[in-house]
């Protein structure tokens, strides 16, 4: 059925951190003030020594990133009400704002912190590649902004896309961040190498949907979760919360490059891994 | 070019694909909606969208940009994939223009103070009384003080040549901008050296020094992304920075260098050059003279004596001249932008400029390039002479070697205080704002204070904006029909911009032409003014016919581009036709004909022991978007970056508010203690502190450079040195 594969592949050596990326998409997609749908993220850089035995940083390095379209992601499983789904004909992972109730479920699921909740709009927002852009003809909007063109973005079912062939031309030498318990297939693709990582959290199920995984059929799955009283609950918590209880979710803010002393990635127990990836394309 | 732009139409040609592809199969799969995992997503249709040229204004780039305009509203910008320049892109801050046209704080009707000045009290007036009080104030002054008792000052802005325009026809000859604020000493020495000021041909060069330029984040199109390209082809880029930049972090390598030493990194490269004799013999005793005298000059510059100066061991020093020299022509010393450092940095750029001309990288490709012609003619008039003004600039004289059509804004300044040679009473600004940018503001101020009549023509209420009598509203670049503009783009050329007008003008904003159009006319001058813009620009365009309508297709048109080395066997324009390497003019004017290396001085106070350095970031341009509601996100306020061992013997925590004084000024901020700055130096971002009350994002938010900085400039030409300032630095409520 998947005629496509979406995905973004990343040479984050070129990164800049420059923010272009996270100007560029809050524009075109009306994300709330406080969150953002992708990030920069800034790995610690190593201590070297110096003159006369002084030390100094050395050599640092950014990386984008945003949703990685997983081809099994775990945010999937979490939603009660369906809304998040795989879109069978591009393999993107798409929330349906009509049918999301707020209950920020996925949310705690994602182990990359992609989504979160829109403090406006009160509903799970995350990266879409731009799906009106795509459908003008032009490139999503963190890719066609970016300065030293690090995102690529492309059908990597299609050997002709600009993706495929970078991805093609670099086999052997992409990775991809993912969860360390769970690998859920990211698209997204680094090349040679990135950092950091260690910066996922630990993917959160609900616990009424634990018994069920991988279980049970998902049509049943959604009638069941339908039908018990965590619906209700979850309504009245996005009810009740107020503007800005995106809370520690999307911890992707632009502070990420203050310094690396407020940096989140000095965790010294990784819970990811970056995964070689061969011949994939 | 053409490799571009055809790399571009085939990936839009697919995406457009993509696009089809995705619709039709969602129209045959609408049924899946029972199987959440995968199921086909509605088609989604592309916005309804006009789609308009324009260029950005968010910085001096001038990137060219598609608007996105539904309904009559810009929804998003985007970058221009035949601007070449830009490399395809649009920054942080373009995207923000969005922003800026739609921000709240935008000044909307003429405005006249009632209150005292810099109180914040405003009436709104019509334009009629808005013009014709401005008229008479400036005929006033005129014929008070002379013409030249009126002060022009205006930003860089595509309109700003108006402002020139006119106050050549009103008759002052003061005139100033932002550049002696900014990049005047680089300016001064390459030309002094080559006779021209060179272009860096970033994208063919293999081995770049940036000292002291934060190119990855300051960003210059196109060296910004040329250094990544180039890096990742195999080319050296090395930086020299107190503070680990980002420049610094992706660099081949970084060297965390004394600050205000640079000229004995320099010296001790040509010291290496020369003994080793590593340059072209013959292309030297061609094309330059002096080689004697520097060979001299730097006999005893080793890169042992350098590595004293500069904390940069002297292995790395010789490697880095030998490496420079083997890469040689198609390799640099980055002249740099802004250059407004220390009281020297002319003679600092000097040694720049040697260095390069050791490298004989002069018009070749990697090195230093001759602007390309770019081929726009003038629009000439003829400005009367007026009998009873004073022989020139009131800064003339004032430093040996002035750029008369820019001035010294300090220097300016301080005239205008003391009120000698003669007094300035008027000051027309437009979108410029040295109460924000210049060293010193209490020093501003007290010039304001000198005023019988100042007017701002601005976006938005800026600092500078706060302290007029009458503040015009500007409509922002993207409501603006503007002329055309030349821009340098390394050595592929020139290219020619212009603006219409993507949207109509807000609120009752006017352009600063309509404005100087109609004060010509009142005040006599309608004749210097007798066009309009469209015309103006078909002037411009003289010599390229068919440019107009190809700006109007591409939203650029690129002059026909001659090869490198057209200047070979060419005079360079300098009293000896050659590259200065000993400058004859400065030996003629007593001034070092050889950059003469002294140690920057010591903090002349024991209690302030931090030197302050300034910068921005890619997200803003100085106060002029600090304030913006989308880049305030990013950069919200200013910490002061202070070395994290110099914090622990301060007591001096992560995020605590500290407190910082300079002999001019003081200031609170919070502190970003950090191992990516040098012990003896803290490192601030321009733009905050802000008193102006028209300012929502940063009246009050972090502190002002200019509060801080000491008045100190150029001694050459009169460029601000906003590097020579010490702090001292406590935490707030410490003893």
């Amino acid at each position: 059925m998947s005629t496509q594969k979406l995905a973004m592949v990343i040479d984050s050596a070129k990164c800049i951190d420059c923010k272009g990326c996270m100007a560029s998409c809050k524009q075109a997609n009306n994300v709330s003030r406080g969150v953002w749908r992708n990030w920069i993220k800034e790995a610690v850089p190593p201590v070297v020594d110096g003159l006369d035995g002084a030390k100094k940083l050395g050599h640092g390095h950014f990386q984008p990133g945003a949703c990685m379209h997983c081809d099994e992601p775990t945010c999937i499983q979490a939603c009660p009400t369906g809304a998040t789904y795989k879109n069978a004909a591009d393999g993107t992972v798409v929330i349906d704002p009509k049918l999301c109730i707020g209950c920020g479920n996925c949310i705690k699921a994602c182990p990359y912190g992609a989504r979160f909740r829109d403090p406006v709009k009160r509903i799970a927002d995350k990266c879409n590649y731009c799906p009106e852009r795509r459908a003008a003809g032009l490139a999503p909007a963190c890719v066609d902004t970016c300065p030293t063109k690090a995102r690529v973005f492309g059908d990597i079912n299609d050997p002709s896309s600009e993706a495929a062939k970078l991805l093609a031309a670099n086999q052997g030498k992409v990775v991809r961040v993912v969860a360390k318990n769970k690998d859920t297939k990211p698209n997204m693709y680094y090349i040679a190498s990135t950092a950091p990582d260690g910066w996922t959290v630990q993917p959160v199920d609900p616990t009424s949907f634990d018994f069920l995984a991988g279980v049970v059929a998902p049509a049943v799955k959604l009638a069941v979760g339908l039908s018990g009283l965590g619906v209700l609950a979850m309504l009245g918590r996005q009810l009740f919360a107020g503007a800005g209880t995106h809370g520690p979710d999307n911890s992707h803010g632009p502070d990420n490059s203050r310094g690396p002393d407020n940096s989140h990635e000095t965790d010294s127990k990784p819970n990811t891994e970056k995964k070689e990836e061969d011949g994939h394309a | 070019m053409n490799d571009n732009s055809t790399r571009q139409i085939s990936r839009r040609d697919f995406l457009r694909l993509a696009g089809t592809a995705a619709t039709a199969v969602a129209a045959t799969a609408v049924t899946a909606a029972t199987a959440p995992e995968a199921k086909a997503a509605p088609a989604v249709q592309a916005p309804k969208w006009e789609s308009k040229y324009s260029v950005c204004d968010m910085c001096f780039n001038r990137c060219g940009l598609i608007a996105r305009v539904e309904r009559g509203v810009i929804t998003k910008l985007d970058p221009n994939p035949k601007f070449t320049k830009s490399r395809g892109m649009l920054c942080a801050r373009g995207n923000a223009g969005v922003a800026q046209v739609y921000d709240p704080d935008r000044l909307k009707t003429p405005l006249l103070r009632v209150g005292a000045r810099g109180e914040g009290k405003w009436k709104a007036i019509s334009w009629d009384e808005a013009l014709e009080l401005a008229a008479t104030k400036m005929k006033d002054i005129g014929e008070k003080y002379t013409r030249c008792g009126m002060l022009f000052s205006a930003g860089a802005d595509m309109q700003s040549g108006f402002v020139n325009r006119f106050a050549e026809a009103f008759g002052s000859f003061n005139v100033t901008s932002h550049e002696s604020l900014c990049l005047l000493s680089g300016n001064r020495a390459f030309l002094d050296t080559f006779g021209d000021v060179p272009l860096p041909d970033v994208k063919n060069s293999k081995y770049v020094i940036l000292a002291g330029a934060n190119r990855l984040e300051a960003l210059v199109t196109p060296d910004s992304m040329d250094l990544i390209s180039i890096m990742k082809e195999g080319a050296k880029v090395v930086v020299l920075d107190p503070r680990y930049t980002k420049s610094a972090a992706l660099a081949s390598e970084w060297h965390p260098i004394r600050p205000g030493t640079d000229m004995a990194f320099m010296l001790a490269l040509a010291n290496v050059i020369i003994t080793e004799k590593l340059y072209d013999a013959k292309y030297m005793a061609e094309r330059t003279s002096g080689l004697d005298k520097l060979a001299d000059h730097v006999a005893d510059m080793t890169p042992e004596w350098a590595e004293k100066e500069t904390g940069i061991p002297a292995a790395d020093i010789r490697r880095m001249a030998r490496d420079l020299a083997a890469a040689a022509p198609s390799s640099m010393v980055y002249p740099g932008r802004r250059t407004s450092d220390y009281e020297n940095s002319t003679q600092i750029r000097r040694s720049f400029a040697i260095v390069n001309a050791l490298l004989g990288n002069y018009d070749r490709p990697g090195g230093l390039v001759p602007a390309r012609p770019a081929g726009l003619k003038k629009v000439p008039g003829e400005p009367p002479w007026y009998d009873d003004n004073p022989p020139g600039r009131v800064d003339a004289k004032s430093v040996p070697l002035l750029f008369d059509e820019e001035g010294s804004f300090v220097l300016t300044r301080e005239a205008v205080i003391k009120g000698a040679p003669y007094p300035i009473k008027g000051w027309f600004v437009y979108k410029t704002n040295p109460m924000a940018t210049a060293p010193e503001r209490a020093k501003t101020r007290e010039m304001i204070d000198k005023l019988d009549f100042m007017i701002v023509v601005d976006i938005t209420m800026s600092d500078t904006a706060w302290m007029a009598d009458l503040v015009l509203p500007a409509p922002s670049a993207m409501e603006r029909t503007d002329p055309v503009q030349a821009l340098q783009s390394g050595a592929e050329g020139a290219c020619l911009v212009w603006r219409d007008a993507v949207i109509p003008p807000l609120y009752q904003s006017r352009p600063v032409f309509d404005i100087l159009k109609i004060l010509a006319g009142k005040l006599g001058l309608g004749e210097f003014f007798d066009f309009d813009i469209e015309s103006y620009r078909l002037k411009q365009l003289a010599a390229f016919p068919e440019a107009a309508e190809i700006i109007k297709r591409d939203g650029v048109f690129y002059p026909p581009n001659p090869p490198l080395g057209g200047t070979d066997g060419a005079a360079f324009k300098t009293p000896s036709q050659k590259i200065e390497l000993f400058c004859s003019r400065y030996a003629e004017m007593g001034l070092d004909p050889l950059p003469v290396y002294t140690p920057p001085k010591p903090s002349p106070d024991t209690a302030r022991k931090f030197r302050l350095v300034v910068g921005r970031s890619a997200c803003i341009t100085q106060a002029s978007s600090t304030n913006n509601a989308l880049l305030s996100e990013f950069e919200p306020e200013n910490m002061l970056w202070l070395n994290d061992e110099a914090a622990k013997e301060l007591g001096v925590k992560q995020g605590d508010v500290v407190q910082v004084e300079s002999p001019v000024g003081k200031g609170e901020l919070k502190a970003l203690v950090t191992p990516k700055i040098r012990r003896d130096t803290v490192y601030m971002l321009s733009g905050f502190g802000s008193i102006s009350g028209g300012l929502s994002h940063t009246k009050g938010v972090g502190a002002s450079i200019v509060e801080l900085m000491e008045t100190r400039y150029d001694s050459i030409c009169g460029n601000s040195a906003i590097h020579e300032t010490f702090l001292s630095v406590k935490k707030k409520g410490a003893a």
